[in-house]
């Protein structure tokens, strides 16, 4: 319509002119429904599969190692309860009163004990260059969900706050990922790794019996979070690294234990591939897991935002938004250092002598002021 | 009036008179509608359920408050009302707190008549009089469920109105607002630096010790991550703490953070109030801990402690949460205000009579705390019109910030003497050799006398609010921080925090 024109001409082009412009508004309101359509939809396909990920149910998965064996007791061994019961370390029934059933109070020793868990794992992990972090424990609900959880569903393992938008961590996976929401991350700086403590809140809505009893399956516990931001192609090898930290870690409070490969049945959505550590707990007579270590390649730093600019010597990869040069996404994992109410369990049970004591793992004695032995109270 | 219709279809066989006696009962009634409208206009932000027959409001426990006390003590209650520019309404509690009297001896007097008219029935009588008796009985029967409803809309508003009295005051303490604190204790003085210093947020930065940037993205303003170093600081200030303070008799706890409600309350919190502290839970009765004193103050809800328990004492890690609604201003910039932080508390039941001496042990723990990490600090004696609610007496210790150029409170000494315990429903039965109580209560089943313990809570370290001090007092010209020496044997013997290499 630019230039002379006849008026009849531009009275037609005019009407022209205003019936696309509706059309189009009409279509750019269904391209956005759509859009938003195909977003949903396609956010809940999972994060794709390692080769080498065993195919099935969780009977499917692989033992990839073993350490130690089940020690031979010549007594009657006691469960954690009844240790923590004579050695005075919990409180269940006035938390149940104070807070409800799955709460606990540590006593005494015990506290000294999670302080010393803590402690000596952030020592650890951050000698190999982790960087250690203290977390928010609230955060935004979109957060959680672009970790690949779910606040929303029913049997939400996810606590929300009352008029807010606002969640309690489960992990510190999700306040570490978020720490580098929508950045580009420089090439040198990769790989990004953190040791995170915070304490998590889990509903474990729908989870029930027997196995859940004392400190097994608890709303509240204490944890020490690894979690690496990398270069797509060191992935495998970061992944190899944080569960071999793990490995040495509880080798080296002599716990006996199986390194599993999840199969595809039990893997997360957002986990390429996940190896849980599996640990002998002689009163529950069985193997709990006691940490895991996921792979979760560009799920959620897709989710996340988090990108890095390769240097020029890396081959091109995809352009990035509203940058002059090409981004990647990043690769995001993460495994757990300690959870704390688990190795509890794990260091009363498999080391407890026939008088009820316990004999405390060598590494943890200097972080309790050399205390060697867990002995009954005197009343 | 509708209820009088009941008594207008009584038996025309009964007296008159006794027609007229119980009309008459009725009108309490009346009277009590409208205070009952009165005390819901009137009523302060107490715990209450919403009755779902849209009556007057339910409390959701109750606290075993002594009436008959504050009617002996009314102007020593005022003025404490008064003091601490309370919004209780004294007046209205005693007005229903004598309406309660009445009317439950209105009860025991319907009770007494049905009872006597049970008996005349037992035996042999003639069908015209067992009929009347019948007739008069179902009337007091109807005429008791009546009233046995208002005495419990009676005793539920007595009790919302009551619970809002704030505690006693110790006769010491200072009358006034905050400007009337009074300076109890001041230990060191303001360093003099001889070059320009820095706040924590610009030594934190240059020392890589926060994040707030990401944590506002992640989870809103007044969030952070601690990094680095400052994760050191952080556990060597609660592990060093707790070590310190369980050495002098404390029992070490780790406490749930996630609370019923109810509980929060029994502390003295509230909730549900506008502009509360308070997270709560969604869907759910469960809120968030702003501090490990409530926990602690719940482990022993509902019980009765030995003698030779007392005085019970707790040293408390927790993380706590606090909305700081309503809370602004520059003076809430980086870490002075926050809504998570890492607290170590300590927490004391003991008997009535020790409650003055446990407070100034507790307060003597604090300051040599923070003396030996070198800190300059002065003890207050807070006025009246700036203790909370369950305080008979509170402490607080300002020390000296020198980035942000005033003092700040890092910690708070409080003995709640009776008011969380009577709230908690925590007693102890005295040994036979004390004298016996001015208040000797009987416990629920128990054969002797029970009394309510007293309660005192009290900062030892709130960790933020020493990392400022830190941070800004021992800072040197290039930006480095000395670290305390208490400290530097639970941080591997560090002794100095040094601006990072880039």
């Amino acid at each position: 319509m630019k230039g002379k024109l006849e008026p009849s001409v531009r009275q037609a082009l005019v009407e022209e002119g205003k019936n696309l412009k509706e059309g189009l508004i009409f279509l750019e309101e269904d391209l956005v429904q759509l859009t938003d359509k195909l977003q949903l939809e396609a956010q809940s396909i999972p994060n794709t599969t390692h080769p080498d990920v065993p195919v099935g149910g969780e009977e499917s998965s692989v033992v990839r190692k073993e350490v130690g064996s089940q020690k031979n007791f010549s007594f009657t061994i006691r469960d954690h309860l009844q240790l923590g019961k004579e050695l005075d370390l919990f409180d269940f029934d006035a938390a149940a009163e104070v807070s409800g059933s799955k709460f606990y109070y540590l006593k005494n020793e015990a506290v000294l004990l999670e302080m010393a868990l803590v402690n000596w794992a952030i020592s650890e992990v951050s000698k190999k260059g982790f960087t250690p972090l203290i977390t928010p424990e609230i955060v935004r609900s979109s957060v959680v969900e672009k970790c690949g959880f779910q606040p929303r569903a029913q049997n939400t393992q996810v606590y929300s706050i009352e008029n807010s938008d606002q969640c309690l961590i489960g992990t510190a996976e999700i306040p570490v990922g978020g720490i580098h929401m929508d950045s580009i991350l420089p090439d040198s700086d990769l790989p990004r790794k953190y040791v995170a403590y915070s304490h998590c809140f889990r509903t474990e809505a729908g989870a029930a019996g027997a196995a859940t009893r004392g400190l097994y399956r608890v709303h509240q516990f204490s944890k020490v979070e690894m979690f690496v931001f990398c270069r797509p192609e060191e992935s495998d090898k970061c992944h190899e690294e944080l569960i071999t930290i793990e490995e040495d870690l509880y080798a080296s409070l002599g716990l006996h234990f199986k390194t599993l490969d999840m199969a595809t049945g039990d893997l997360g959505a957002p986990a390429y591939r996940k190896f849980d550590v599996e640990a002998w707990m002689p009163g529950l007579d069985r193997y709990g897991e006691i940490s895991s270590a996921s792979n979760c390649t560009d799920y959620q730093s897709r989710r996340l935002g988090i990108r890095f600019r390769p240097s020029p010597a890396d081959p091109a990869p995809k352009k990035g938004k509203g940058s002059s040069g090409p981004t990647q996404f990043v690769h995001t994992l993460n495994a757990t250092a300690v959870a704390v109410p688990r190795l509890i369990i794990c260091i009363l049970e498999n080391f407890q002598q026939e008088d009820g004591t316990v004999v405390i793992p060598e590494p943890l004695r200097p972080f309790m002021g050399g205390l060697q032995v867990l002995s009954p109270k005197t009343r | 009036m509708l209820t009088c219709g009941r008594f207008l279809s009584s038996s025309p066989s009964l007296s008159p008179l006794r027609n007229l006696n119980l009309s008459l009962l009725r009108r309490p009634h009346l009277h009590l509608l409208s205070s009952a409208t009165a005390a819901a206009t009137a009523a302060a932000a107490t715990a209450v359920e919403p009755d779902p027959k849209g009556g007057a409001a339910k409390p959701q426990w109750k606290a075993a408050i002594d009436f008959k006390w504050i009617r002996e003590n009314t102007d020593t209650v005022a003025a404490n009302i008064r003091n601490r520019n309370s919004t209780a309404n004294l007046d209205l509690v005693l007005q229903l707190y004598d309406e309660y009297l009445a009317l439950q001896k209105e009860v025991e007097r319907l009770r007494a008549e049905r009872n006597a008219v049970a008996n005349k029935m037992k035996g042999k009588l003639e069908p015209s009089v067992r009929q009347a008796l019948v007739e008069e009985g179902k009337n007091l029967k109807e005429g008791l469920i009546a009233l046995e409803e208002d005495l419990v809309q009676l005793t539920d508003k007595l009790q919302l109105e009551a619970q809002s009295i704030p505690n006693t005051t110790h006769p010491d303490v200072p009358v006034g607002d905050e400007e009337s604190s009074v300076v109890r204790k001041e230990v060191g003085s303001q360093r003099n630096f001889n070059f320009t210093i820095r706040d924590h947020l610009q030594l934190g930065k240059e020392l890589e010790l926060f994040d707030f940037d990401a944590a506002a993205e992640v989870s809103g303003s007044k969030f952070y991550y601690l990094k680095n170093e400052a994760v050191l600081l952080e556990m060597a200030l609660v592990n060093w703490a707790i070590t310190e303070v369980s050495k002098k008799g404390f029992t070490p706890l780790i406490t749930p953070e996630i609370v019923r409600s109810s509980v929060v309350e029994k502390c003295g919190f509230q909730p549900r109030a506008q502009n509360t502290q308070v997270y709560s839970i969604d869907n759910s009765d469960q809120c968030l801990i702003g501090t490990a004193e409530i926990p602690v103050g719940g482990i022993h809800m509902d019980s009765i402690l030995p003698d030779s328990d007392l005085p019970r004492k707790y040293v408390a890690y927790s993380h706590c949460f606090r909305t700081e609604a309503g809370a602004a201003g520059a003076a809430t910039r980086g870490l002075y205000r926050v809504h998570q932080f890492s607290k170590v508390e300590m927490f004391v039941f003991c008997r009535p009579e020790e409650s003055d001496k446990c407070h100034e042990e507790l307060i003597t723990i604090e300051e040599d705390l923070y003396a030996s990490l070198g800190l300059h600090f002065k003890t207050l004696d807070m006025a009246t019109g700036d203790l909370g609610a369950p305080a008979y007496r509170k402490f607080d210790i300002e020390a000296w910030m020198p980035g942000l150029d005033r003092y700040g409170e890092i910690s708070s000494a409080s003995n709640c003497t009776d008011y969380q315990s009577r709230r908690l429903g925590i007693r102890f039965r005295p040994s036979p050799a004390d004298p016996p109580p001015t208040n000797t209560k009987k416990a629920k089943g128990s054969s002797g006398p029970t009394q309510f313990v007293h309660t005192l809570n009290a900062t030892a370290v709130a960790v933020p609010r020493l990392i400022i001090c830190i941070l800004e007092n021992f800072q040197e010209e290039d930006g480095s921080v000395v670290i305390p020496e208490p400290l530097r044997p639970f941080m591997g013997g560090l002794g100095v925090l040094s601006p990072k290499t880039k």
